[in-house]
């Protein structure tokens, strides 16, 4: 198999493994951690494997088709410097899980603990090796996440919690901006392909959007490095287990920014804004990582701080620019991994054995682990640049271009004190760390009694000590080739020449080095005792990164509170104020645009009577707007009367239908009304301090008005410019035309709702079923208020009657009742029933049509009901309107599929003529069928409407009940 | 005619409105009936006014459709008519409901104050 | 396509109606009789939006772009009847929704179906209703469709009652029912200017509307547009969305998630075929306002999710983001930013409506005083339901409950906030990528819908790390929240259909790319639909 499909199989194995580790029983600890050892291992081998492609400026790459239209394949590219992170990760992967398997007690679910580092391990090893960018962003997204998890392992422990939700949200936000950069990169060069945008500097620099490209990117690359002012993140990370601190932050995420500088700086590096953003940022973190760390008390706090000035290290000798500090850059970052790693790992297990990570407790521990401490010496003395070790090639490097001209400006100057100052804290805070551990007094009260730590605990740190050795001592023979590669792969043909001597001869980087040396010791044997007393580190201690943070968050939200109650609202009619405002807006924006003219036809005749139906209707409407605070009776029949009006106009304007329905539904809805009123509280004339109305309340009345006349203008003058204009070629003439010839039917209104717009009729009884439903299912849970729930004053006193007078059972004066026109009702009802079933019938030829004969139907149960009360009738017909709802909805929509029988489409209506003697031939239109159920249907609605709510009045308490039940005869038992 | 007409689906249309920004369920309810009325004159009255000219035709003979009302506004009207209906009882039961539940008929269903 | 296929299209709106109606005619206490019914039923719309999107997506015979599927209701020619149109748009939407449709369906099983009476047949006539709207092309039609859902949603938003919904259900209803008079008026004034109803026939005829008449054209467009904002949740018409999400039940809310989408379904579509390019005058009308009213309902759903209390709120929040990142979307009139907007609504959907079946189970045992019953029956024959019996016959509690809801959470904080690597991502990135390159010179909107989309991703990520920590690390004494199969099991299936639209990006985006270019081409349109042929000429009477 080709190497570079091997690759994609070390790219997916760890997720692979990730997800089997999830499903390991909480116990597998073994099982788990072979897991990850062997994919790390394998990953490792495949590196190998591949390396001999690259030298030489060789890569491999391997691409799977994904979103080619957007130009974003899933591309694995392997070149020198992704070899080189990639061979850190894998490799220091594999030692970390050898620690982490001895580190991490029984208790804790450590399969959950190598799923999520499995995982960590894919992304990063997805970053280094992505062959464009986006993919890039994707999984440095994904690294945060997985930090996320990692750094929460420990989620009961507070700190673990604020830890990981500050890496979280830090390097998650600087991801973000990576992506726009990325994109806007993407758009400068027209593709998210590396190669294609690492070939096309000049157009780059070039562009007008370098500058914001360049800063979305530094900004995520500094905060997932941690740079100043992001770096507070770091070290509240140190929550995290320490083999993750092992991993996260020497070889690993905090190397995911340094890698993408690197990756973009032959693009990006080189202008003047990219040398004095990084260059600047750098140095800052470099020192204020520095003096921070020589305060700290916790070694893990002093060990992430050190590695904050080491980032910054490597960020300020990218940000030179030129190309031998690019080398000092990645070779250091090489250097810093493996010292960095092997201390975290050691502290580890000095707090493992001794129960305390704290400078101040701890002491002379080198007579109870001699082998521990020994490698945490050599680990420490490369941290602190002593020659012969690795970490000292590279910060000669580092010093060397520290005394190189870069821009000739104030940086120039001061960067070699910087640089040795810098350095005189490294040697300090090395020295703090190894001798308050592991010489003076043996310690005590230790939390534990101190041991050396278990073989296998070890071996990962003895790796790491013997690299940083080998390194040190034959560079050129050990890391050359590999860097070499690495540097080509960067620089391409700009690549220096430089040199891994660890002997240059006695230079100025070599006096720089002593001086830092020296002056370190010194400064230790001066102050160890007060550092010792510190409780913060002077200057910079002040600003708290994590403090500010939160603070920072406190404040969004509660802007975001004040902003939500500013611009939202949970109440209704500012809600309905700013619906009708903007529609009203939006109806005469184009009236202003094209200003407002009347159509050219003459008006229609005033036929003054009508004026009078409308004087009379308006004045009902105004009338009811005015009384329907405190009268509802009253505004209710003033309705009712602006609905008169509105009959009237209709079978004025030639629309008999409409009259009919319209007046029907009239009679319905009030009906409904008065049964609801007996709900509503009383109201009583709202009494205003001080007897008048306030300001704001008549303000608002008055802007409400305002926009009221405002729409009701509005609504006037575009009706009218309508209905002045000229009636365009409207599809309604082909309606007259074929209504009787291929509908068979004369009343042209009713051949439209039933056959040419017959969906629109299924449609709106559908609603009309729907709505009876929804009531049903609320009055079932309906609560009346406590102060309506007793019966009306009327039957109160009625019972009260029947109970005085002897010869009177309960109910017999409510039975007496309006006796008369009881009567009368109860005889109406067959006449009403025959008239709805003629509305019914004639409907397709003349006003009427299945609704309106619906409406009536309902209306003569309805009448019963008044008459004989809800019980008696429920004793004589039982109704079960929810199956009429049913079956009608049923019957129209059978009649519509019904013609794709005949392979016609839904609703095609079919008719022929029938010869009824007497009556003559008479249509017979399959739409008359489709009229049934819409009959049906409005029946069961309307009547299950009304009844439930009637019903309410004569729902029982839960409490004993003496009298007979009633239930909803809307019940689905079918109650009666 | 026209005159009149749009002045009348102004004035309801004015009132529903006005009672549509009122606090109390009953003033809400009450202003959409008014506003259903203005709405289906108002289509009515895109299909132009038409008297004495029923769009109910002869039998079996071809038609002229100029002499007619445009039927397709009524139709569009009488299923707006159902519509409202349905919805009008709809809102009234949940009216009541919420006027139960809440103790009040505030359409916040709690008592604002300067909120009569 | 002919014999019973050729009948395909209207299934998804009879099938769900029929099913319906069958269970009126039998007793609400047969469950499990509906419930077989209603899970055969979003089964069945699945399988008909499958198929359809077959059909829509195969190429022209001649090679040329699919054409749609046009059906002629009672067989009447358009523009005079109503016809039906499935498009790669409509069936998309069809898609989605059946998708949405079976997952709270079959969440509901849980006990949400016993909250209250004839929940079934509502969840089905809202699924119609959804349908029918995505389906018709004709816009009175679109109106009683608008109306079958919003009825239906009103029913279930009322479902299971109680003092929270009824609150919010008051609210819903009144400004619904002031929104559908808006409907009305500016479908009739549209009538009065063009004459026709039909939107393709709409799309022919705007072009030549003698200038005179622009205006009410115009004023008619823009009080329809009024409506549908209202429908999209566009700021300052949206505060009603989150409140009344948050009070319905779990599946409900899930189910609502596509309503939203409804609005802008309907924007895309009318705008598309009234104002696009050969519009003539009235071309990119609004345009402009959309952008516009897009940022500010992104910026306000960013502030509420950012003060948000609860995680109900959060969710409705983030709807109001995509409603603005779709309505800016669309703004743009530029076929690559509205392919990828595509595939943002389908990802911000499916993710939302995930987020609403997971939010239960997550706070259980907080949001009790929604659950029905809860105040015990005080009448006779008050509906309690079977709701508080603990005897489940709907699946038995999985274990790991805590690692699978933690699970969730995480996939769908990382969908909420657009990161990887479920699809959020993707859509992300493909809606800035094609901001960045529609225009020569990136204009200042352009940028600050960029941002705020950014914006949008932190308060997300923000809100929802501290919420899940807060509900899932923080040690609490809650009790041991439990997790039944039937609720992972939707969740499950959603959250991986958002791996699968990750993973399947490339072909997705092929389709998104396709319907976004149709959308481009009105005429493709008014012709399939106006020359669509009748099945026969009926025979004249005597």
């Amino acid at each position: 198999m080709a190497v570079d499909r091997l690759l994609l199989i070390a790219l997916i194995l760890p997720f692979a493994g990730s997800i089997v580790a999830g499903f390991l029983p909480a116990g597998a600890r073994n099982a788990a951690a072979l897991l990850a050892g062997t994919i790390a291992l394998i990953g490792t081998a495949i590196l190998i494997a591949a390396y001999p492609a690259l030298p030489g400026g060789g890569g491999l790459r391997y691409d799977i088709e994904w979103l080619p239209s957007l130009g974003l394949n899933l591309s694995v590219r392997l070149d020198g410097l992704s070899w080189l992170f990639g061979f850190l990760i894998l490799a220091i992967g594999a030692l970390v899980v050898l620690y982490a398997r001895y580190y991490m007690s029984a208790e804790d679910p450590v399969p959950r603990f190598f799923s999520f580092f499995l995982a960590f391990m894919g992304s990063m090893l997805g970053l280094v090796l992505s062959g464009n960018l986006v993919q890039m962003a994707f999984f440095w997204e994904l690294t945060s996440l997985f930090s996320f998890l990692l750094i929460g392992y420990w989620h009961q422990n507070q700190s673990a919690r604020d830890g990981a939700r500050i890496a979280l949200i830090t390097t998650g936000a600087g991801g973000v901006c990576l992506l726009l950069g990325i994109l806007i990169i993407g758009r400068i060069v027209g593709s998210y392909d590396i190669d294609r945008i690492l070939a096309s500097e000049n157009l780059i620099r070039s562009s007008g959007l370098y500058m914001p490209a360049l800063l979305l990117i530094l900004v995520g690359a500094f905060t997932k490095s941690a740079q100043v002012p992001f770096h507070f993140w770091l070290p509240h990370a140190m929550a995290a287990p320490t083999p993750v601190s092992a991993y996260l932050h020497s070889a690993t995420m905090v190397k995911a920014g340094i890698f993408v500088l690197m990756r973009l700086w032959p693009v990006l590096a080189g202008t003047d804004e990219w040398y004095f953003i990084v260059s600047s940022t750098g140095l800052a973190t470099l020192l204020v990582g520095a003096w921070a760390a020589i305060f700290q008390q916790d070694l893990k706090g002093l060990l992430a701080y050190s590695t904050i000035s080491h980032l910054g290290l490597i960020t300020l000798l990218l940000g030179l620019g030129s190309p031998l500090a690019a080398v000092a850059a990645i070779f250091h970052t090489v250097n810093h991994a493996t010292f960095k790693a092997s201390l975290f790992m050691a502290t580890g297990i000095i707090d493992h054995e001794t129960g305390t990570r704290d400078l101040r407790r701890l002491s002379g521990l080198y007579r109870y682990m001699p082998i521990t401490a020994t490698l945490a010496m050599v680990a420490a003395a490369a941290m602190a640049g002593v020659p012969l070790l690795n970490g000292f090639l590279s910060k000669e490097m580092f010093l060397a271009e520290a005394l190189a001209e870069h821009s000739g400006t104030f940086v120039d100057q001061l960067l070699p004190v910087i640089a040795t100052l810098a350095s005189a804290f490294a040697v300090l805070y090395s020295i703090r760390f190894i001798h308050q551990t592991f010489f003076g007094p043996p310690p005590v009260d230790l939390p534990r009694q101190p041991e050396e730590a278990p073989l296998w605990m070890r071996v990962p740190i003895e790796v790491l000590v013997l690299a940083c050795l080998v390194i040190g001592i034959v560079p050129a023979l050990t890391i050359g080739p590999f860097l070499a590669t690495a540097v080509q792969s960067v620089l391409g043909d700009r690549t220096p020449v430089y040199s891994l001597a660890i002997w240059h001869g006695f230079n100025a980087p070599m006096l720089m080095s002593l001086t830092a040396l020296v002056a370190g010791t010194v400064l230790y044997l001066l102050f160890r005792d007060r550092l010792n007393a510190m409780k913060r580190s002077p200057v910079i201690g002040r600003l708290k990164g994590r403090k500010t943070f939160e603070a920072v968050l406190a404040v969004i939200v509660a802007g975001a509170r004040w902003l939500e109650a500013l611009f939202g609202t949970r109440r209704l009619q500012p809600q309905l104020r700013v619906l009708v405002c903007l529609a009203l807006i939006a109806g005469l924006l184009p009236f202003v645009r094209f200003d407002y003219r009347p159509g050219p036809l003459p008006v229609t005749l005033l036929d003054p009577s009508f004026a009078i139906v409308w004087l009379l209707g308006a004045a009902c409407a105004i009338g009811a707007a005015w009384q329907a605070k405190y009268h509802r009776l009253a505004a209710l029949i003033l309705t009712s009367g602006a609905g008169l009006a509105t009959c009237i106009s209709f079978i004025w304007l030639s629309a008999p239908d409409l009259g009919v329905t319209q007046l029907l539904v009239e009679i319905v809805t009030t009906v409904l009304l008065l049964l609801g009123l007996r709900w509503l509280p009383k109201r009583v004339p709202d009494h205003w301090p001080e007897a008048r109305v306030p300001i704001q309340v008549g303000l608002r009345r008055s802007t409400d008005l305002l926009v009221a006349v405002a729409a009701g203008l509005g609504m006037a003058l575009v009706s009218y410019a309508v209905m002045t204009r000229p009636l365009p070629h409207s599809i309604s003439r082909y309606f007259m035309e074929h209504a009787y010839f291929e509908g068979g039917g004369t009343n042209v209104v009713n051949v439209i709702l039933v056959d040419f717009r017959g969906f629109d009729t299924l449609g709106e009884i559908t609603v009309l079923g729907i709505v009876a439903l929804t009531v049903f299912a609320l009055l079932r849970r309906f609560r009346p208020a406590a102060e309506s729930v007793a019966s009306p004053v009327q039957q109160r006193e009625q019972t009260a009657s029947d109970h005085a007078s002897p010869d009177r059972a309960v109910g017999d004066t409510v039975a007496d009742y309006m006796l008369a026109p009881k009567v009368i009702m109860e005889w109406l009802f067959p006449v009403i029933i025959v008239f709805s079933l003629y509305l019914l019938l004639r409907g397709h030829d003349s006003p009427g049509g299945g609704f309106g004969a619906g409406i009536v139907m309902s209306i003569a149960i309805l009448i019963q009901y008044m008459a004989r009360g809800t019980r008696q009738v429920e004793l004589l017909l039982s109704i079960r309107p929810l199956r009429w709802i049913g079956a009608g909805l049923l019957c129209a929509a059978l009649t519509g599929a019904g013609a794709s029988l005949f392979g016609y489409p839904f609703l095609t209506s079919f008719f022929s003529y029938i010869a009824v003697p007497g009556v003559g031939t008479v249509p017979a239109a399959s739409a008359v069928l489709f009229d049934f159920g819409v009959f049906g249907l409005v029946v069961g609605a309307t009547v299950l409407i009304l009844i439930a709510l009637a019903h309410q009045s004569i729902r029982i308490p839960r409490a004993p009940a003496d009298e007979p039940k009633a239930s909803l005869p809307a019940s689905d038992g079918g109650a009666a | 005619m026209e005159i009149v007409l749009a002045l009348g689906i102004g004035i309801f249309t004015a009132s529903g409105i006005w009672l549509l920004f009122r606090p109390r369920t009953f003033q809400v309810i009450i202003g959409l009936c008014l506003l259903s009325y203005a709405v289906n004159l108002f289509i009515l009255a895109m299909g132009r006014l038409r008297m004495d000219a029923p769009p109910i035709i002869e039998r079996g003979v071809a038609v002229d459709p100029s002499q007619y009302a445009d039927p397709l506004p009524q139709a569009l009207v009488l299923t707006a008519i159902v519509i409202s209906f349905a919805t009008t009882a709809l809102l009234l039961v949940v009216l009541l409901a919420s006027r139960g539940q809440t103790g009040t008929d505030h359409v916040d269903g709690e008592e604002k104050d300067g909120e009569p | 396509m002919s014999g019973w296929a050729s009948h395909l299209v209207i299934g998804p709106i009879v099938v769900p109606l029929v099913a319906a109606a069958a269970m009126l005619l039998f007793n609400d206490r047969r469950t499990w009789l509906k419930r077989a019914l209603g899970i055969a039923t979003t089964v069945a719309l699945f399988a008909m939006a499958l198929v359809l999107l077959q059909t829509v997506s195969t190429p022209a015979a001649d090679g040329g772009p699919a054409r749609p599927l046009v059906y002629l209701l009672g067989d009447w020619a358009a523009p005079f009847g109503i016809v039906l149109v499935a498009d790669r748009l409509s069936v998309l939407m069809l898609m989605l929704t059946s998708i949405l449709g079976f997952a709270a369906m079959v969440y509901a099983l849980a006990r949400w179906d016993r909250a209250g009476p004839r929940f079934h047949a509502l969840f089905l006539l809202l699924l119609m209703g959804v349908n029918g709207a995505f389906l018709t092309g004709d816009i009175f039609n679109l109106f009683v469709f608008f109306e079958i859902l919003l009825a239906a949603s009103y029913g279930l938003v009322l479902h299971g009652s109680g003092v929270v919904r009824i609150k919010a259900g008051l609210h819903y209803v009144t400004i619904n029912v002031a929104t559908s008079l808006l409907f009305l008026i500016g479908v009739s004034l549209i009538y009065g200017v063009t004459g026709t109803l039909n939107m393709a026939d709409l799309a022919a005829r705007i072009p030549h509307v003698p200038a005179s008449d622009l205006m009410l054209l115009e004023g008619g467009a823009a009080i329809l547009g009024i409506a549908f904002l209202v429908k999209a949740g566009m700021w300052p018409l949206s505060f009603w969305l989150p409140t009344t999400y948050a009070a319905a039940a779990p599946p409900a809310a899930a189910l609502f998630a596509i309503m939203s989408k409804v609005g802008i379904y309907v924007i895309l579509r009318l705008s598309s075929l009234f104002f696009g390019q050969d519009a003539g005058a009235a071309a990119g009308f609004a345009d402009t306002w959309l952008t516009i009213g897009g940022l500010a309902t992104i910026a306000y759903g960013v502030i509420g999710i950012l003060s948000a209390q609860t995680l109900t709120r959060v969710a409705g929040n983030y709807i109001l983001i995509s409603s603005g990142t779709l309505l800016a979307a669309i703004g743009t009139d530029s076929a690559t930013v509205w392919a990828a907007a595509l595939f943002y609504l389908v990802s911000s959907t499916l993710a939302v409506a995930a987020f609403y079946l997971l939010i239960e189970p997550v706070e259980r045992g907080e949001r009790d005083e929604l659950a029905p019953g809860a105040p015990g029956a005080i009448f006779e024959d008050e509906y309690v339901g079977t709701f508080d019996e603990e005897e489940d016959e709907s699946g038995i509690a999985i274990p790991a409950t805590i690692a699978v809801l933690g699970g969730g959470f995480i996939l769908c904080s990382l969908l909420l906030s657009g990161l990887p690597p479920l699809s959020g991502f993707i859509a992300k990135f493909a809606i800035i990528d094609g901001l960045l390159i529609f225009e020569d010179t990136i204009s200042p909107t352009t940028w600050a819908l960029i941002a705020l989309i950014i914006l949008s991703g932190l308060a997300a990520m923000i809100t929802m790390t501290r919420a899940g920590i807060d509900l899932l690390w923080t040690p609490a004494d809650r009790p041991q929240s439990y997790l039944r199969v039937v609720e992972a099991a939707p969740i499950a299936l959603l959250l991986a259909l958002c791996f699968v639209l990750m993973v399947q990006a490339g072909p997705v985006m092929g389709y998104m790319e396709a319907t976004a270019r149709a959308l481009g081409q009105p005429h493709l349109y008014s012709e399939a639909v106006l020359s669509a042929p009748r099945i026969s000429q009926p025979a004249v009477a005597p």
